[in-house]
C-alpha cells in the first residue's frame, strides 16, 4: 500500500467502499455525469433495521490498497459499479466479458457488482437481470439512483451476514489469521497452535468484527469489539493491529461525538435523521440496533441493559481520550516502515478531529509528525499532493502561515528541476493561494494605509516567485503587474541593489508588454487590480496654481450680488455655516479660465537610488473637459522635494476637480488618485473655471523698467516701464495692446493710480485719449490697438530750502510751501548762520524725485464677459524726475500800463545742460548749466478774487483746508496759463526730444 | 539561508498566535510572557516570547545545541525585552522604524556569541 488517501477522515471507517469504473469506451463527461448521480447516494437507510449504511465511492482505486482490506475493512472494495456503452446486441457479450474482467481485479473482496449499460436496446435489454441495468442513453436513466440503492442494500445483506458470521465464531474454532500484505511471509512456519498465536488471531478477528459492525451501522457493538480487540492485542504485543484497533476505537468515538463529521464541508454528509428529533438522547443508528436486536450483544458478554446511555458513554472514548488513543495508535504504526501510509492517514484523521475540537496546538504536533513520515520514493505529483494537503490541514487548524508555507512548497514542487514538464500554471495557481497566508493581497490599496502588514522579506520572495512563474507561464502582462506590485508595496524594504534589479527586469518585461491600468482577470476569476506607482515618484503636495496676474479673471462688482450667500438671513453672523466651511476647504478662491493654460504644482521626490525618468505625466481631472498637456521629467537619484508643474487647458467652463495624475514609469502607466496617496498635503483640488476671456499682450514704446514697482495690494504688474524726465517735461508713451487670445476683445477701460504719492503733484500725471482705440473695438484675435499716454511731471522742488537759500544772495527766498499766490510774496530773512558745505550742496542739488503710477487696463469679451468677468493688465510707470529750472526769486515791478506789471524772475538752471526759457511774448533766455539769470516778463495783473468759486456741492463736503488748497491750485493754473513759461533743453532739442510746458507755483 | 529563517520565524507566528489566544482566555492581566518552545524543526528549535503589548520575540536555536535549557532561553528573552524597552524609550525612535541602536545591536550580538 503506497498511495495515501489524504482526504480520509475518521468517519470513513464506517463507510463501505464502492468503486465506480467505466468499462470499454465511455466518454469521460458522460461517465462523470453518471458518477455524480451515483455518489449522491452516499447513505442508505436499510429497510427493517433503521440502520444507515454509508458508502464511499471511488472511480479509481489501486488494487494494492485493496489488499489492506482485512486490516481496515473500509479499505476493502466491496462493490463495483461498472458503466459501459453498448450500441448493438452483437457487442454485448464482449462488453459483458470486460465487466467480468474488471470484477476480477477486485475479485476476492467484492460483495456484489453492477453493470450499467447505456445505449443498448432490444431483446437483451428487455431481460431483467439484477446485476445489469440497461438504459437507452445517458440522458434517459431516471432510476440510476434507485438501482444504486438496491445495490447498496444487497451489499448490506452480505455485510450483515459476514458480520454475524464472524461475530458468532466461537473462539474454540480455528480462527484464521488476518494479516496485512507485508506480514504474510513473517508468519510462515509459525507455530499455529501456540496460545500466543491463537490470541493474536482472536484479537485480529475481534478488530475485524469491530470494523464490520461499524460499517454495518452498529456503533455500539463496534466499540465493544474494539475494546476487546485492544485488550487481546495488547497482551500479545501485536502492535500494528493494536494500532488499528485503537484507531477503530477512536473512529467509532469520533463518529459518536461529532455526528456532523470531521471532514468539513467536503464530505456532503447528511446528519442523521433521528438526531434533530432527539438531541438529548442522541440516537445513533447503532444504538437503535442494539435496542432492537439485543441478541447481537450476547457474544460480547455484555448484557442488553448496557445499551443504556451509561453503557455507551463508558465504551465510548472521551474527546481527550480519542486524541490519546490516536497518539498511541500512531506510535504503534510508526514501528512499521511499511505502514507509513496508515500512519499518515491516521495523523490526518486525528488532525481533523483536533480541528473540530479546536485544539490547534496538538493538531500541529500531529501534523509535524506527519511531515516526517517517510513514504519512500514519492512521485513528484504525490509530493505536491502531500504538501497541498498539509497546507490544507494547517489552514484547518488556523495556522495560516504554516499553511501558506506548505502551499508554497507544493508550488515549488510543481516546477522542481527534476520534473521534465514544469507545471508553471499549477505553480502559479498554488502561489496565488498562499497570498492570504502571508497577509498579502494583490490590491495595492490595502498597502497604502498605515503600517506595513505581514513579513516583508517573505512577501517579497513570494512576489518574486509570482513574477517568475507568470513569466514562465508566458503571460508577461501578469509579470508586469506583479512586479509593479512588488515595487509599489515593498519599496521601503528593497535594498538599493534590489531596487535596481527589480526596475531593470520591469523595464525588460514592459518592453514586451507595457503595463497599464486595466484589471487583469485570471482564468479562475481572480481579478488583479491595477497597481498605480504612487511612490515613483512620491508626491508630497499638490497645489493648484492661480493664473498669472494679468490673466486672472475678476468679477464685475455690480454682479457680485449673486455671490453673496443667501443661506443666512443675517447680514453678518459670527456663525459660519457648516456647509460653507466645508465648501471653502475644498474649493479654492481663485478661478481658472477656459482655454487658458492652467497649472498645478506637485512637490515630488524620487526614492530610488538612481535617476527616475517619468514620462507622460499629466493631470487627471473630472468635471470639466480638460486637455492635459503631459510632461516628462527626470528626477535625480534620491532627490529632495522637487517641484513639478503639470499643465493643462480646460476646454469648457464649470467646476473642475483635480483627482490625480497619471505617469508612465519604467513602461508602466499608472493613474494615481490623490485620495489614495498617503501623507499628501493639498490645498483643495476643486476650482471654478470661468468661460473664455480674451487675452491681451501689452507692449510699450518705452524701455522696460529695471525697477519693479511694489503695487499696494499684493497685485503683480504684468509690465512696467521707466523713464527719466526733467521736472515739467511731458513725454508720450505708446502702449500697444495685442489680442493674443481667441476671443473678441469687446470692452476696454483704462484707469491709473498713483503709488507712493508723497509728492505733491500738479495736474494729471498720466492722461490719454481712449476715443480712438475704443472705436477699434471689438478687437479680433491677433489685432492690436495703440493708446497714447502722456506722462506729465510737475513737481514742486521748492521744498529744498537749503539749495534755494544758498543761491539766494539777495536774502529773499521764495518757498513754495505752502503754495503762495504770486502777489503775496513771502519775504524771509536769509538764514545766514547756516554753514553748509559745498559738497552738501552738491548732493542736495542732484536730488531726484520719483513718481510711480500703475495703469490699469480692464478688458473683457466673449463668454466671460456675459458672466461678468474681466481681466486686468497692470502697467507700472516709473518716472525719475530731475529738477530742471528753479525760480530763486520772484518780484514784481509795476509796468507802464497799470493793468500790467513786470514780473522779475531769477531763473536757475539746475540741470547739466544748456537750456532756454521762454515766456509768452518774451524772448528766450539761454541758461547754461547751473547758471542763474534774471528774466522779466510783462504780464497782466490778476485779480485773485475774480477766480471762480467752487460750487455749493463741493463747499459743503470739503474741509476748509481742502478748500484753501483747491483755491490755490486754481489760482496757480490761472497764473500759469497767463505766464506760459516754457523751457527746453537745447541739446535734447537737437536730439528730437522736446520738453515743454513748465509750471509755476508761486 | 536567511530566507529560510524568515520562513521559520514567519510560520512560528502561527503558534504564537495560537498560544497567545489560548492564554488570553485564561488570565488576561498576569500571564507568562515566555511562550516556551514554539516548535522544533529538523535543524532548529524556535522559542517565542510575547510582551504585554503584543510585541513578539522569536529566538531560533540550533537543535544540536543542548546546553541551552528552558531557563537560559527565558533569561535571554528577558534580556532582549529589557534592551528592547530601552530602545523604545528613546525619544528619537519612531515605533515601526528599523532599530538602529548600537546598544541593542551589541547586546544581541553578545547574546549570540555567548550561545555559540
Amino acid at each position: 500500500m503506497s498511495v495515501p488517501d489524504y482526504m480520509q477522515c475518521a468517519e470513513d471507517h464506517q463507510t463501505v467502499l464502492v468503486v465506480v469504473q467505466p468499462v470499454g469506451m465511455v466518454p469521460e463527461d458522460h461517465f462523470f455525469r453518471i458518477y455524480k448521480r451515483i455518489i449522491s447516494v452516499n447513505q442508505v437507510s436499510i429497510r427493517d433495521s433503521q440502520r444507515l449504511l454509508y458508502i464511499r465511492y471511488r472511480h479509481h482505486y489501486p488494487p494494492e490498497n485493496n489488499d489492506w482490506g482485512d486490516f481496515q475493512t473500509h479499505r476493502k472494495v466491496v462493490g463495483l459499479i461498472a458503466v459501459t456503452t453498448c450500441s448493438s446486441a452483437k457487442e454485448w457479450p464482449q462488453t459483458f466479458d470486460r465487466f467480468h474482467g474488471q470484477r476480477e481485479v477486485f475479485g476476492a473482496t467484492l460483495y456484489d457488482s453492477r453493470l450499467l449499460v447505456f445505449g443498448l436496446q432490444g431483446e437483451i435489454a428487455e431481460q431483467s437481470r439484477t446485476d445489469v441495468a440497461f438504459y437507452p442513453s445517458f440522458d434517459r436513466c431516471e432510476d440510476v439512483e434507485k438501482r444504486v440503492e438496491d445495490f447498496v442494500e444487497s451489499i448490506f445483506i452480505v455485510l450483515e451476514s459476514k458480520r454475524l458470521d464472524r461475530a458468532t465464531d466461537k473462539s474454540g474454532d480455528k480462527i484464521p489469521l488476518l494479516c496485512v500484505p507485508f506480514e504474510k511471509k513473517d508468519f510462515v512456519g509459525l507455530d499455529t497452535d501456540s496460545r500466543h498465536y491463537k490470541k493474536r488471531c482472536q484479537g485480529r478477528m475481534r478488530k475485524h468484527v469491530g470494523d464490520l459492525c461499524l460499517q454495518a451501522g452498529m456503533l455500539q457493538d463496534a466499540l465493544v469489539h474494539y475494546h476487546m480487540a485492544v485488550e487481546l492485542l495488547r497482551s500479545v504485543n501485536d502492535f500494528l493491529w493494536l494500532g488499528a484497533a485503537l484507531e477503530g476505537l477512536c473512529s467509532a468515538s469520533v463518529i459518536y461525538h461529532y455526528p456532523g463529521g470531521t471532514a468539513g464541508k467536503s464530505s456532503g454528509r447528511k446528519p442523521s435523521i433521528s438526531q434533530a428529533a432527539d438531541a438529548g438522547k442522541r440516537h445513533r443508528p447503532g444504538a437503535q440496533e442494539v435496542l432492537i436486536d439485543p441478541g447481537a450483544l450476547t457474544t460480547n458478554g455484555i448484557s442488553a441493559d448496557t445499551s443504556s446511555e451509561i453503557g455507551r458513554t463508558k465504551n465510548c472514548l472521551s474527546p481527550e481520550d480519542i486524541i490519546e488513543k490516536y497518539k498511541e495508535a500512531i506510535s504503534y504504526y510508526g514501528k512499521y516502515k511499511n505502514a507509513g501510509v496508515i500512519e499518515l492517514e491516521a495523523c490526518v484523521k486525528a488532525v481533523r478531529v483536533l480541528a473540530i475540537q479546536k485544539r490547534a496546538m496538538e493538531a500541529s504536533e500531529f501534523l509535524q509528525n506527519a511531515v516526517y513520515i517517510n513514504l519512500g520514493q514519492l512521485s513528484e505529483e504525490e509530493k505536491i499532493q502531500r504538501y497541498s494537503i498539509l497546507s490544507e490541514l494547517y489552514e484547518l487548524i488556523g495556522f495560516h502561515r504554516k499553511s501558506a508555507f506548505f502551499k508554497r512548497v507544493a508550488a515549488m514542487q510543481c516546477v522542481a528541476p527534476t520534473i521534465s514538464e514544469p507545471g508553471w500554471r499549477a505553480c502559479y495557481k498554488l502561489l496565488l493561494e498562499t497570498l492570504p497566508g502571508y497577509s498579502l493581497s494583490l490590491d495595492p490599496k490595502d498597502f497604502c494605509k498605515g503600517t506595513h502588514r505581514g513579513w516583508a522579506a517573505v512577501q517579497m520572495r513570494l512576489l518574486h516567485e509570482l513574477v517568475y512563474a507568470s513569466r514562465r507561464m508566458g503571460n508577461p502582462g501578469l509579470s508586469v503587474r506583479h512586479l509593479s506590485f512588488l515595487l509599489q508595496t515593498m519599496l521601503d524594504f528593497l535594498s538599493d541593489q534590489e531596487k535596481k534589479e527589480v526596475t531593470q527586469s520591469l523595464e525588460n518585461y514592459t518592453s514586451k508588454c507595457p503595463g497599464g491600468m486595466e484589471i487583469i482577470t485570471l482564468p479562475d476569476g481572480l481579478k488583479l487590480p491595477p497597481v498605480p506607482f504612487t511612490k515613483l515618484p512620491i508626491v508630497k503636495s499638490v497645489k493648484l496654481l492661480n493664473l498669472p496676474v494679468s490673466l486672472r479673471p475678476h468679477k464685475v462688482k455690480g454682479l457680485l450680488g449673486q455671490n453673496v450667500t443667501t443661506k443666512s438671513p443675517f447680514i453678518y453672523s459670527p456663525i459660519i455655516m457648516h456647509s460653507r466651511g466645508e465648501e471653502r476647504c475644498k474649493k479654492i478662491d481663485f478661478q481658472w479660465v477656459q482655454g487658458d493654460v492652467c497649472e498645478v504644482q506637485l512637490m515630488v521626490y524620487n526614492p530610488m537610488p538612481f535617476e527616475l525618468r517619468v514620462e507622460n505625466m499629466g493631470l487627471l481631472t473630472s468635471g470639466v473637459e480638460f486637455e492635459s498637456l503631459p510632461a516628462a521629467l527626470s528626477l535625480p537619484a534620491e532627490s529632495g522635494l522637487y517641484p513639478v508643474t503639470l499643465v493643462g487647458v480646460p476646454r469648457t467652463a464649470g467646476s473642475i476637480t483635480v483627482n490625480g495624475y497619471h505617469t508612465s514609469v519604467f513602461g508602466v502607466t499608472s493613474d494615481c488618485l490623490l485620495d489614495n496617496l498617503p501623507g499628501l498635503k493639498t490645498s483643495g483640488c476643486a476650482v471654478e473655471v470661468v468661460p473664455a476671456l480674451p487675452r491681451l499682450q501689452l507692449s510699450t514704446s518705452l524701455p522696460r523698467s529695471a525697477h519693479s514697482l511694489m503695487p499696494p495690494s499684493g497685485e503683480e504688474l504684468s509690465n512696467s516701464v521707466s523713464v527719466q524726465l526733467f521736472n515739467g517735461e511731458t513725454q508720450q508713451l505708446f502702449i500697444t495692446l495685442e489680442n493674443i487670445g481667441t476671443e473678441l476683445l469687446e470692452t476696454l477701460e483704462v484707469t491709473y493710480k498713483m503709488v507712493n504719492t508723497k509728492e505733491k503733484i500738479f495736474g494729471e500725471f498720466l492722461s490719454w485719449d481712449l476715443q480712438g482705440p475704443l472705436s477699434q473695438l471689438p478687437l479680433k484675435p491677433s489685432q492690436t490697438v495703440t493708446i497714447a499716454v502722456d506722462i506729465r511731471v510737475k513737481l514742486d522742488f521748492s521744498g529744498q530750502e537749503n539749495l534755494l537759500q544758498d543761491l539766494n544772495d539777495d536774502g529773499i527766498s521764495i518757498t513754495g510751501l505752502p503754495i503762495s499766490s504770486p502777489l503775496r510774496q513771502v519775504l524771509k530773512p536769509r538764514a545766514e548762520n547756516k554753514p553748509i558745505s559745498a559738497e552738501a550742496n552738491k548732493t542736495e542739488y542732484n536730488h531726484i524725485k520719483t513718481l510711480e503710477a500703475i495703469l490699469h487696463f480692464k478688458y473683457s469679451g466673449g463668454l466671460g464677459q456675459m458672466q461678468g468677468y474681466y481681466r486686468e493688465l497692470l502697467l507700472g510707470v516709473h518716472v525719475d524726475v530731475e529738477p530742471s529750472v528753479f525760480f530763486t526769486r520772484v518780484s514784481a515791478l509795476p509796468a507802464t500800463s497799470t493793468r500790467q506789471c513786470h514780473l522779475l524772475l531769477d531763473v536757475f538752471n539746475s540741470t547739466e545742460h544748456e537750456l532756454t526759457v521762454s515766456a509768452r511774448n518774451n524772448q528766450d533766455v539761454v541758461l547754461h548749466a547751473s547758471e542763474c539769470q534774471r528774466m522779466a516778463i510783462q504780464v497782466d495783473k490778476l485779480d485773485v478774487d475774480s477766480l471762480p468759486e467752487p460750487d455749493e456741492e463741493t463747499l459743503r463736503f470739503a474741509s476748509p483746508r481742502q478748500l484753501e488748497e483747491e483755491r490755490q491750485q486754481v489760482q496757480g493754473y490761472q497764473v500759469n496759463s497767463k505766464l506760459g513759461i516754457t523751457w527746453s533743453i537745447i541739446s535734447f532739442h537737437l536730439q528730437n526730444r522736446t520738453s515743454v510746458s513748465f509750471f509755476v507755483t508761486l | 539561508i536567511e530566507l529560510k529563517f524568515h520562513y521559520t520565524v514567519h510560520t512560528s507566528l502561527d503558534v504564537v498566535e495560537e498560544k497567545v489566544s489560548a492564554v488570553g482566555k485564561v488570565i488576561v492581566d498576569q500571564r507568562e510572557l515566555y511562550l516556551g518552545l514554539l516548535y522544533p524543526t529538523e535543524d532548529y528549535k524556535v522559542y517565542g516570547y510575547v510582551t504585554n503589548s503584543k510585541v513578539k520575540f522569536v529566538i531560533v536555536v540550533d537543535s544540536s545545541n543542548t546546553s541551552l535549557r528552558d531557563n537560559e532561553i527565558r533569561s535571554m528573552f528577558r534580556k532582549l525585552h529589557n534592551s528592547f524597552t530601552d530602545v523604545m524609550c528613546n525619544p528619537f525612535y519612531n515605533p515601526g522604524d528599523p532599530i538602529q541602536s548600537k546598544v541593542f545591536d551589541s547586546m544581541v550580538s553578545s547574546m549570540m556569541v555567548q550561545t555559540c
